[in-house]
């Protein structure tokens, strides 16, 4: 069952360097209990992405454009206080920096009973044990003592769990994370990702994990979406795409990665493939292909001047769909 | 080869913390680095991984003396550096460069790339004159990778990698022997991080540097590291060869450290088997008795709250050595009147 | 993009030091030092410029800035037009400051004397012209004072912290809680009236405000990362405190001095009014303004002029200085320019 669809999410920001293209025709499904991963660097619109679709941009400098069907209940015309409603119960929302998401003033057990109650008629008993419940349930040592404490007597990762806790306390019906674990340990990550996927089989969850990290898409997610200058450059299922990747970005994008899986032959390590210069400003986007500026394959006359559509691609093999937004689409098995 | 260029012995930086709060202001040590010996190899890359906290920061910072250790020596070529005056140690820092993690903070906004570049050559007296020292930096911009061109600018108008080769430019005017990378890539996109990764292993090479690679990502550090040291709470608990220490790791941390580093390969992910540990990090002012990771330890046994290991030879590679007591209990008895018992 | 290009080549290298083997060793490959990596070119060549654009040096940057801020911009006009008047004083002046003519005495404003007469039958508009250089040479001189004692030890206790700070805070402390004009009272009683002995003593009423913000300027620059990496390329103290942090920490500095000359002029008229600043017959704003405290009902022209002088100065002072404020914050940098960080 389809809990989100977006169709041709497009966001406009007016900066005072001019109308700034931030995502220019996002289309993607989250079904229950599934994951999607959009991948991108910095700029590429991915954040922004998920936030027009909460309504979280603000409202004087940006346009939003589309459709995003949360059980078929178009987000992007909301009335704001039918959107408000919806974020607690149907979306949960986790950010990079578990601090900015929780009140320094206020204890962990007042801002998640706060959360708890302002989506239905519970006591106030009841909400503090549910808070308790839910501490406990992220995995946070000692839930009851951990309601009384304040955000800053904790380290990141139970931070970050808290928030967690927070996103998770209406039972949402899809959880968006927006690189959740980007600032944390490793072996924390491992602790967060795990939770998620455990509380994804328990409750059936639909989740949009936004990361640049390809590692953590190829351990967490069901699809990828590569993002690139606003726009998706390439999605699938997540063996398809890292496995076998049709777009040159996708492709430079893991050559970029250091492996850990497959390194040294005995001692000598290849030196990384790199992605010459920067991604392309928003504000000023190539007319054709937005990857064209620094692509090493531009194989086709078209490619600097005509967009290429998301196509599927040709040994496309999955249940899903396949697709690359490029001229010069290969199959090249990773090397 | 085993020309040591930057040995550390017995180092220590404590700290002193005052308890947060009111009432409760007793004073604690925190000890970010506590107790290190370690012997950097003339060109050699030595990764220095562990997660935040751990004190592999401090660490470097204390090598090159920019925190002053509370306790050990440190010698650089034979100089003991700990115990330099001030000016000496100024001196002593041509032959040391260090790039930061942060290459927005790093460079002064009111400094133009030249200026900042040159620095170093002003300091030290080096390239003497105006139109010499435009040409030397010119050539060091032309090394990282920057258009000569690009001199007169000021930092705000790079980009983050280019900025990482402008801090990385104004390490090596000195043209050091040392260079100390403290997160050099942590802030740079994907893409990015490669560039400078290249640039730093092709650098080492073509200048024979010795390179100390401070990071918390694992895969840089096996890509570029000809060994790899492992930090937990202010120690060293594991170091070897970057191929041994990466497919082999011998000590319990640096096995679940290393499982959980995420590889881009669906299916490996998929079937790989996560050692997920239990629990936080103690923090570095209450650090547990015996071997600091027993509170985490999926191996815990007997010996490990009361014997404080050493690092011994472990695994089939030589120089591979790991402190821990599974590989035979070795290390100093802790005595119980001073040893901070956290439980478990 | 038109910055000068230093010509790229193949440079004799600095001879390898004695003390480092490795280097040495390395040396005979000069062409390592001076040629570009491999990467590099394909680097700065397959993209197309990432187009940086090429920023204005930042002062020009401040004062176009300033230009946009209405309030500031006139203020900043009028404050250069006062300076040039106290500069040319003697040339712009009518008459002389002291020419009495007791036929005169007391007449209102007309063509000939534009700001009237006063007791004593001098040009008012020639005497506020002359007051002019004396109340701003006095404002000055005891911000300069104040500005580099004052910064200095802010300077001194902000970057070095521990003794230092206690020491030289302390003092401030000391300094700040006396009552602002019964220290200068105070420092007048001792040295005695007069222009000098005025600056001093607004001067040294103004030393702790300087310390203070200077020291909580310097705090926060303190510890950036590249004070940081100065040092560790081998950077003195001297260095560093010149060079990157007394940088950094001026735009707060910069704001407290054009807030300060407001106090400092307020100041002056004051001490003047009661007699301890610039004595009679000299032309002061605030001698003037107690001189024709006692005709104000009178002939209202002798207290209003110079007391009109001094409300315009002191507010110039201050809208600049909050212009100043806005231009020279950071954040109000980004949110007006558009800039990137």
């Amino acid at each position: 069952m389809t809990l989100l669809e977006v169709e041709d999410l497009r966001v406009r920001l007016r900066t005072p360097r001019g109308p700034a293209a931030v995502v220019n025709g996002l289309s993607y499904s989250v079904g229950e209990g599934e994951t999607v991963a959009v991948v991108g660097e910095s700029g590429s619109g991915k954040s922004v992405s998920v936030l027009a679709l909460l309504g979280l941009l603000p409202a004087r400098s940006a346009t939003v454009t589309g459709r995003a069907l949360l059980h078929g209940e178009d987000l992007l015309t909301m009335p704001p206080e039918r959107l408000r409603q919806v974020r607690g119960p149907g979306i949960g929302m986790v950010f990079q920096d578990p601090m900015t998401s929780l009140n320094p003033v206020l204890t962990i057990g007042r801002q998640l009973v706060e959360g708890i109650r302002a989506h239905g008629e519970v006591s106030k008993a009841d909400a503090r044990r549910r808070a308790a419940e839910l501490l406990g349930e992220v995995g946070l040592p000692d839930p009851r003592g951990t309601l009384d404490r304040y955000p800053h007597e904790l380290s990141g990762g139970m931070r970050q769990r808290v928030v967690i806790a927070i996103a998770l306390s209406n039972s949402p019906s899809l959880l968006i994370a927006d690189e959740a674990t980007t600032a944390l340990d490793v072996t924390v990550q491992a602790q967060i990702i795990d939770l998620v996927e455990r509380l994804q089989a328990d409750h059936g969850t639909g989740v949009v994990w936004i990361t640049h990290d390809l590692g953590v898409v190829a351990g967490i997610a069901d699809r990828v979406l590569v993002m690139y200058g606003g726009r998706c450059v390439e999605d699938g299922t997540v063996d398809d795409v890292l496995e076998h990747p049709a777009h040159p970005y996708t492709r430079g994008l893991l050559g970029a990665l250091p492996d850990l899986a497959a390194p040294a032959v005995d001692g000598e390590v290849p030196d990384l493939t790199t992605v010459p210069g920067v991604p392309p400003a928003p504000t000023d986007l190539p007319p054709g292909c937005v990857f064209w500026p620094r692509c090493p394959v531009r194989s086709d006359p078209r490619c600097e001047t005509q967009q290429p559509p998301l196509a599927v691609v040709a040994a496309s093999t999955g249940v899903l769909p396949h697709r690359a937004a490029t001229w010069c689409a290969e199959e090249a098995p990773r090397g | 080869m085993d020309d040591v260029l930057v040995s550390a012995r017995g180092l220590e930086v404590h700290f002193p913390v005052r308890a947060k709060g009111v009432g409760r202001r007793t004073a604690g040590v925190l000890r970010a680095v506590d107790g290190v010996d370690l012997d950097i190899r003339r060109g050699e890359t030595l990764g220095l991984v562990g997660e935040s906290g751990c004190g592999k920061s401090t660490l470097g910072n204390a090598l090159l003396r920019l925190v002053p250790p509370t306790g050990g020596t440190v010698t650089f070529d034979g100089i003991d550096v700990t115990s330099l005056d001030r000016r000496r140690m100024r001196q002593l820092r041509r032959r040391a460069g260090m790039v930061f993690q942060d290459p927005f903070a790093s460079l002064d906004p009111r400094r133009t790339v030249a200026q900042t570049v040159s620095e170093p050559l002003e300091v030290h007296g080096l390239h003497g004159g105006r139109r010499e020292r435009a040409q030397r930096v010119g050539e060091l911009l032309e090394l990282v990778g920057l258009d000569p061109a690009v001199a007169g600018r000021y930092p705000h108008e790079f980009s983050g990698g280019q900025r990482q080769r402008v801090g990385i430019a104004r390490a090596l005017a000195g043209e050091p022997d040392f260079l100390v990378c403290d997160e050099a890539i942590a802030s740079l996109d994907v893409s990015v991080q490669a560039q400078v990764l290249n640039l730093l292993r092709r650098l080492q090479r073509r200048l024979g540097l010795t390179l100390l690679f401070i990071s918390h990502d694992l895969s840089a550090v096996r890509h570029i590291s000809d060994r790899i040291a492992v930090m937990y709470l202010g120690r060293i608990v594991e170091i070897g060869p970057a191929s041994a220490v990466g497919a082999e790791p011998q000590m319990p941390y640096t096995q679940a450290l290393l499982s959980a580093v995420p590889v881009p390969h669906p299916a490996l992910e998929r079937s790989r088997r996560r050692i997920v540990l239990g629990g936080d990090v103690p923090s570095p002012a209450n650090v547990p008795s015996g071997c600091r990771f027993r509170t985490r330890c999926p191996y815990v046994f007997e010996p490990c709250p009361d014997v404080d290991p050493a690092l011994q030879p472990v695994g089939a590679a030589p120089d591979h050595v790991a402190a821990c007591h599974l590989h035979g209990v070795v290390g100093t008895p802790v005595r119980h009147d001073e040893g901070v018992d956290v439980g478990s | 993009m038109s910055a000068a290009a230093p010509t790229p080549g193949p440079a004799p290298r600095s001879p390898a030091e004695p003390d480092a083997p490795a280097r040495s060793s390395a040396a005979p490959d000069a062409t390592a030092w001076s040629s570009a990596a491999p990467d590099a070119t394909a680097w700065s060549s397959a993209a197309p410029a990432p187009a940086p654009r090429r920023a204005r040096p930042r002062w020009q940057e401040t004062l176009g800035l300033l230009a946009r801020n209405p309030s500031a911009a006139v203020s900043a006009v009028l404050l250069l037009l006062l300076v040039l008047v106290a500069v040319f004083d003697e040339t712009l002046a009518p008459s002389g400051p002291n020419e009495i003519s007791v036929a005169d005495r007391l007449q209102s404003p007309s063509l000939e004397h534009p700001f009237g007469t006063d007791d004593l039958g001098r040009d008012i508009f020639s005497r506020v012209i002359l007051g002019a250089g004396v109340s701003l040479r006095v404002g000055f001189l005891a911000v300069a004072f104040a500005l580099v004692v004052g910064s200095l030890a802010g300077l001194l206790a902000g970057f070095y912290g521990r003794w230092v700070d206690d020491v030289l805070m302390r003092a401030m402390d000391v300094l700040f809680a006396f009552p602002a004009v019964l220290l200068a009272i105070a420092v007048l009683a001792v040295r005695g009236p007069g222009a000098g002995n005025t600056a001093l003593a607004i001067g040294i009423v103004y030393i702790p405000v300087f310390a203070r913000v200077t020291r909580a300027s310097v705090l926060g620059v303190r510890e950036e990362v590249y004070v940081r990496a100065s040092r560790s390329v081998g950077a003195s103290d001297l260095r560093l405190l010149t060079r990157h942090v007394l940088p950094n920490a001026a735009p707060p500095i910069i704001v407290q001095t054009s807030i300060s000359l407001a106090f400092a002029v307020l100041a002056e008229a004051a001490l003047s009014f009661l007699g301890l600043g610039t004595q009679p017959p000299n032309p002061a704003w605030g001698l003037m303004l107690a001189e024709g405290r006692g005709y104000i009902d009178l002939a209202w022209w002798l207290a209003f002029f110079p007391g009109m002088a001094i409300f315009l100065t002191v507010l110039c002072f201050n809208l600049l200085g909050d212009g100043l404020r806005d231009v020279l914050d950071p954040r109000q940098r980004t949110l007006m320019s558009g800039g990137g960080r």
